[in-house]
């Protein structure tokens, strides 16, 4: 099951960093700017970076899911 | 009582059952002028009152399974029957929802199309937007009649639970956390009760903000072809809920990396059990707190804690 949930974990989180890369190359885009304003186009890039850094840090989660016994105590 | 109770979630389950029906009649009646799209909002706001309403219902009867307990192998209740039934629920509404709202907004900024009709996309958010709201009408009503309150922090106690949180956290950003907030780190460490310190600071506030959050706005976007809603009442609704969708993505991915590595807490939310090794490594408040209640309680004094009824209960 902890197996199973590390996979899952790892899809979710390949997902996450594909939506972000479109997050943070959208707010790059000329149109994005025309159309939404830069208010938009930093929002864009701030929930960008921020789903990407979380996908990454629940990937690390779930690589480590596959070894023995981990004893991590901190949030 | 009990009876009163199954008696209120069948007449909500019959009255929502009875809603949608009459919302999707009319809807395919073929009497109305809406298109797909415009059609599938209205019967979402005709059957938003009916959903709620059931969701209050079946609040009252998981509020009938709140009570700490223990087994007899040691293991300790964390979360209640109800609470696990309704955490399921929430997660298929998010499920459905939130990767449709994702698309929805995406597809915008992209300019590009799904071979499927857009408002079958629409649909499927609506339907997980429902599941959502009926969750979220569920817990208001449980929490309003357990008075549960274990997830909040009570008055005067936010001191020590920013020092348990700064013990919480990686020894890197520990420092620099505690400088910023003036958390003295000479302090020893409290005990972690029931709930993580990260769980009572950061989890379970953040998710309050975004579930409110997303359920305000998505209520004014929906009425919106129903009740006039000025302009930028509208804009303003909108951007939030593309905010809060953000946050919720951003706070699913840090809810997933907070419980994996505590395994047992996973489980808990699928069992509502912690074994008694887990409980007594990483909660050791918790169990203090239940052997004090005990205490207190052959000493001739009457407690009515949660903690109290954690060495009290019984798994019957």
């Amino acid at each position: 099951m902890r197996a199973l949930a590390a996979v899952l974990g790892l899809v979710w989180s390949l997902v996450n960093l594909v939506i972000a890369y479109f997050f943070v190359t959208s707010a790059f885009v000329a149109k994005t700017a025309a159309k939404e304003g830069i208010l938009a186009q930093l929002s864009l890039l701030v929930g960008g970076v921020l789903i990407a850094g979380f996908a990454i840090l629940l990937a690390r989660e779930c690589v480590r899911m596959f070894r023995p016994a981990d004893a991590s105590s901190t949030a | 009582m009990r009876i009163v109770t199954w008696l209120l979630v069948l007449a909500g389950l019959a009255l929502a059952v009875f809603g949608v029906v009459t919302a999707l009649g009319q809807a395919g009646s073929g009497a109305q002028p809406w298109s797909e799209e415009l059609s599938d909002n209205f019967v979402f706001v005709k059957v938003l009152p009916f959903v709620l309403g059931f969701g209050v219902a079946a609040g009252l009867l998981m509020a009938r399974t709140y009570g700490p307990k223990v087994r007899s192998d040691g293991a300790i209740r964390r979360w209640s029957p109800g609470t696990v039934f309704g955490h399921a629920i929430l997660t298929i509404g998010f499920i459905l929802a939130l990767p449709t709202g994702i698309w929805q907004y995406l597809g915008g900024i992209l300019d590009v199309e799904l071979p499927i009709p857009i408002y079958l996309i629409y649909r499927v958010h609506y339907i997980g937007a429902a599941i959502v709201l009926f969750a979220v009408a569920a817990f208001m009503s449980y929490l309003w009649m357990t008075g549960d309150r274990s997830l909040l922090i009570s008055r005067g106690q936010w001191s020590r639970h920013l020092l348990g949180l700064a013990y919480e956290l990686p020894p890197r950003i520990r420092a620099p956390y505690a400088r910023l907030l003036r958390v003295d780190l000479s302090q020893p460490r409290p005990p972690t009760g029931q709930f993580t310190f990260y769980e009572k600071v950061v989890e379970f506030p953040s998710w309050s903000v975004l579930l409110a959050l997303i359920t305000i706005t998505g209520l004014v976007k929906a009425v919106r072809y129903l009740v006039p809603v000025p302009g930028l009442v509208l804009f303003v609704a909108s951007t939030l809920h593309v905010a809060a969708m953000v946050g919720i993505v951003v706070k699913l991915l840090d809810h997933l990396r907070y419980t994996f590595p505590r395994w047992p807490l996973v489980r808990s939310i699928a069992t509502t059990w912690v074994n008694q090794r887990y409980a007594q490594l990483r909660h050791p408040g918790w169990l203090q707190a239940a052997a004090g209640g005990s205490a207190a309680r052959h000493g001739g004094e009457r407690s009515g804690s949660a903690a109290t009824g954690v060495v009290g209960g019984s798994d019957s």
